[in-house]
């Protein structure tokens, strides 16, 4: 008989939500406000990774298309998507400075934004090793259980 | 040299070869020389602290090799905890699960005398820009992934109340630690500091993960819509009686058998 779990996807996304939201409320709670470059980060971060990630994807396009002929439409289409990526970010980040911190100009911002996309991902993949492994780690310390007895 | 082009081939070239010798290694087009292209690679990108001091973007990779000790100790104590625990293939000596936990907070506290101490990746002669940028997104997203993984573990496992406990209580370490660096000045990096740049982490872990959700979505819709404009398939002919006949003999070949 298939038992139904507790948990749910929304459960799970909302508890990964739940700590970051309490640390930035209890940051916030010093009084200093959010800080003012977050949306410019969110937006420098969120299109790098969307340009990097659609690289990485159209690499996959690759194995895809080992098993379909070999088309070029796919290809042609990722590439437009990514370019189209790239050329946002040149407008907005070439516009006053709607997307500029704290560097001299477009090429240096473009830059530093790869660079910190591999520090956070860094951060990030660490982050996924120690919870992977304390999560496989905490399934293996048990003793195995008997689950019936032969008679 | 110019500096640029001394960047460009020592630092930003060998970061693109070691993303192609994966996906060398990956696609088994070539995988002995994926794996060997890329072990160069990381040689070149890791020194270009000393070969392209002169470069700003070469602190990243100045930060990585700080990284990579407290990583392997880190490495090294969860191997030892999963497999010297209940596994049933290669399962190590019970000590290895001490050790490896001692490894693994070992591994922590050196992050914290990162933080802390004088420890601190220092990039000429300052503390590492980058290092500010690492360390509230692995405090932030580890306290996260630790929750989400408790709330699986009880929702999803059987009765795994108490290991979820812990995953929890990994979860509020990670927590406190945060907060501890939100109250206590570092050795390089005050409070204050830290505070500032953990807004940063939230909008880049966010948006992180927003543009590869996007990514995906837009490959999605590449691959949906590519597949959408095919014809259908032809419909294929009936079997011919010779090509029926055929079939009978190799079915009949393969059925039977003598009594015992």
């Amino acid at each position: 008989m298939n038992k139904t779990p507790l948990a749910s996807w929304k459960l799970l996304i909302f508890s990964a939500i739940l700590p970051i939201m309490v640390l930035v409320a209890l940051n916030l709670s010093f009084g200093e406000g959010i800080h003012k470059e977050s949306f410019k980060r969110f937006a420098n971060a969120l299109l790098t990774s969307y340009i990097v990630f659609g690289l990485v994807l159209l690499g996959n396009l690759f194995f895809y298309a080992d098993s379909r002929h070999r088309p070029f439409a796919p290809l042609v289409g990722m590439f437009v998507a990514i370019s189209f990526g790239i050329l946002v970010v040149w407008a907005l980040t070439s516009y006053e400075d709607l997307l500029l911190e704290a560097n001299s100009g477009l090429r240096s911002q473009l830059l530093s934004n790869i660079v910190r996309l591999l520090v956070s991902m860094t951060g990030m993949a660490i982050s996924l090793l120690i919870a992977i492994g304390l999560t496989f780690a905490m399934i293996t310390g048990r003793e195995r259980r008997i689950l019936f007895e032969e008679e | 040299m110019d500096s640029m082009l001394k960047a460009a081939i020592l630092f930003w070239i060998p970061l693109l070869v070691i993303g192609f010798g994966v996906w060398l290694t990956i696609s088994r087009k070539s995988e002995k020389f994926g794996i060997i292209l890329s072990a160069f690679a990381i040689l070149v990108f890791l020194a270009s602290p000393w070969t392209v001091p002169e470069s700003d973007s070469t602190a990243g990779a100045h930060l990585i090799l700080s990284l990579i000790a407290p990583t392997l100790l880190m490495v090294y104590g969860i191997h030892g905890m999963i497999f010297g625990g209940n596994v049933p293939v290669g399962r190590l000596d019970a000590s290895a699960r001490w050790s490896g936990f001692l490894a693994l907070f070992a591994s922590f506290g050196i992050l914290c005398f990162m933080h802390w101490s004088t420890f601190t990746p220092v990039w000429r002669g300052d503390v590492n820009p980058y290092w500010i940028v690492f360390w509230p997104t692995m405090l932030l997203f580890s306290t996260s992934l630790c929750a989400a993984a408790s709330i699986g573990m009880v929702g999803y496992g059987e009765d795994r109340f108490s290991e979820s406990l812990k995953l929890a209580s990994m979860s509020i370490v990670f927590a406190g630690i945060t907060l501890s660096a939100m109250i206590f000045d570092g050795e390089y990096t005050s409070a204050q500091e830290f505070r500032d740049y953990l807004f940063l982490a939230v909008a880049d872990i966010l948006g992180i993960i927003a543009g590869c959700v996007l990514s995906i979505g837009v490959f999605a819709v590449v691959i949906w819509s590519y597949e959408k404009s095919l014809p259908n398939p032809e419909n294929t002919h009936p079997p011919t009686t010779e090509e029926l006949k055929k079939l009978v003999e190799i079915a009949d070949s393969h059925i039977g058998g003598e009594e015992e």
